[in-house]
């Protein structure tokens, strides 16, 4: 592959990592921009360090901790939830064959296809027969149906490369089936399962429709919610709405970057496998 | 002691119980749901007494076939697709050659480039109505810079608006793509590359003989991924430009969310909902049919 000139591969790798990086680095220069330089002619391209008591700012004036707080439930809970829910049918949907097998795969492809915005309306009178509306408890319920089928591709796909044998042994010493999940599975599989706790928790953390229209309440606000309520609104200043967007933005960075080959190894695998 | 009785009972019912959790989750959550939006779709509700439904049968749809607004909706979730699909693959298959070949720091770069990815929408479209920004911001400002007239700004003119939303949404999904086709490239066995080159075949005929049948199954089935997100896409369309100016960005679950919640119709945003469901499915069924004849002429 040598054919391309070096120099010109280096500069194409250059300004695809500049289109990439740069919305990123612009929200952070926004943020440590003073107040007096936003609204120039010319933008200032480069962080003032000394500015960057907005962050600070941020938390005393707007209840940026609560968003942050409920965020953090949330994405927890829908984290815990999928997850618990997903690691037996992903063992049935790799080692299993059963009547309607097919049905259940195409079901879990199915819900890919229903938009959020869809299914509010009938959610919250679901969860209005329940009392639920307006509680984190919802969020975390609706999250999940939209994670879980994501989550069982992802722990099916390693459990497809766990070989058979290995179970055999605990077979013999009449281990039940729940127990192999348990005991011999579950460890084996842990990385993966690592990963897709991380999917499933930033699904939950930027999720923004349900959280809009689940939940009223300004104390149950969630961090995207309290965000999109900025886009458009012009009394806060610009730079501290953006420090708030960093600090939102950032753990969902660090911890994708973590997880990325899992997240293509089980969409290569779900996907193509069916 | 475990009787043969006992094992058929097993064995018949254990797959079941093990898929148990996740079917009446999604009946619950998912497939219930769908089929009261379903029932919503012929009747005449208003979001302000939800639970006094008038059974109108198929006027829902009709008028929305009569309605222009909702036949350009149809055809902007058609360009909008499209053109995510396109360019998604077209970038991120160029990213991914580029991620494949060796370089130095290519690890360092390989992990920046997915970042867009990671960003929350809520975030990805804060930054871009700022970056948009008719006076103040970068975007109007490189274009002047180029010597361009920018004064407006494209998320509220009708003839950008689209085409501002892309470069947003294609921002944030290509690097899916580039990563998922870079495994695949990987995939991608080296003695036939080089037994192709030793051939003497060129490097683009290597591509075509050797490396695209093989990424071909990963790219189709990514194309069908891409197609249902950019059909289902809300957040960062309805907080650039919630469907306007006039309409320019208007893809069909902006418009139903807009029925159901800024116009009050329950029944004609199931309607669409619908509408935008069945499309799916659709292209679905295609796509199976076109990816099973791709492989079997590649075999």
């Amino acid at each position: 592959m040598s054919a391309l000139p070096n120099a010109l591969r280096i500069t194409t790798v250059l300004a695809l990592l500049v289109l990439a990086g740069f919305p990123f680095y612009w929200m952070f220069v926004t943020s440590l921009t003073p107040s007096s330089q936003l609204f120039a002619s010319t933008p200032q391209f480069w962080p003032v360090w000394s500015e960057a008591g907005v962050y600070r700012e941020a938390f005393q004036k707007i209840p940026v901790a609560t968003w942050l707080l409920n965020s953090l439930i949330v994405a927890a809970g829908t984290t815990i939830l999928a997850l618990s829910i997903a690691l037996f049918p992903a063992y049935a949907l790799s080692r299993f064959k059963f009547a309607g097998k097919g049905v259940m795969g195409l079901s879990l492809f199915a819900t890919q296809m229903l938009p959020e915005a869809m299914l509010v309306v009938p959610l919250y009178a679901l969860f209005g027969q329940f009392n639920l509306l307006n509680t984190l408890t919802a969020l975390i319920l609706a999250n999940t149906a939209f994670t879980v089928p994501v989550v069982v591709w992802i722990l099916k796909g390693a459990i497809d490369g766990v070989p058979e044998e290995i179970e055999e042994a605990a077979r013999i010493d009449g281990c039940s089936p729940a127990g192999i999940v348990w005991r011999i599975i579950l460890p084996l599989i842990a990385p993966t399962l690592a990963a897709a706790s991380v999917i499933a928790f930033f699904h939950g953390w930027n999720e923004y429709v349900f959280a809009q229209t689940l939940v009223s309440s300004e104390s149950l606000r969630t961090a995207s919610v309290g965000l999109a309520g900025f886009v458009g609104e012009l009394s806060t200043p610009i730079h501290t709405v953006m420090s708030i967007a960093v600090i939102y933005t950032v753990p969902a960075i660090i911890f994708y970057l973590f997880v990325q080959k899992y997240v293509v190894g089980g969409m290569t695998a779900g996907g193509v496998k069916g | 002691m475990k009787t043969s009785v006992d094992n058929f009972f097993k064995d018949q019912w254990l797959p079941y119980a093990f898929m148990a959790p996740v079917f009446l989750y999604l009946v619950l959550f998912d497939f219930i749901p769908l089929l009261n939006e379903l029932y919503l779709s012929f009747t005449s509700t208003s979001l302000l007494s939800p639970r006094q439904h008038t059974w109108v049968g198929l006027d829902n749809y009709r008028e929305l076939f009569r309605s222009s607004d909702f036949i350009h909706a149809i055809w902007i979730t058609t360009i909008y697709t499209l053109a995510c699909v396109a360019l998604a693959l077209g970038i991120g298959l160029g990213a991914a050659i580029l991620m494949d070949s060796p370089f130095v720091g290519r690890g360092v770069a390989r992990a920046l480039v997915t970042l867009p990815w990671a960003a929350p929408p809520v975030a990805v479209a804060l930054i871009f109505t700022w970056i948009y920004n008719a006076q103040y911001g970068v975007f109007n400002f490189a274009q002047k810079m180029l010597g361009f007239d920018a004064f407006e700004n494209w998320l509220d003119t009708p003839q950008r608006a689209l085409m501002a939303i892309l470069i947003a949404t294609i921002w944030q999904i290509f690097p899916f793509a580039s990563v998922v086709i870079l495994s695949a490239l990987q995939g991608v066995p080296k003695e036939l590359r080089e037994a192709a080159a030793i051939d003497g075949a060129g490097r683009f005929a290597i591509f075509r003989a050797v490396v695209w049948p093989t990424i071909l199954p990963t790219v189709m089935i990514l194309g069908l991924f891409i197609t249902i997100w950019s059909l289902r896409r809300f957040d960062l369309i309805w907080l650039l430009t919630q469907g306007g100016p006039i309409g320019a960005t208007n893809t069909l679950v902006i418009e139903l969310y807009r029925k159901a919640f800024v116009y009050r119709d329950l029944g004609a945003g199931a309607a669409v909902g619908m509408i935008g469901l069945a499309v799916a499915l659709v292209i679905t069924v295609i796509h199976a049919r076109v990816s099973s004849r791709l492989e079997a002429e590649n075999k």
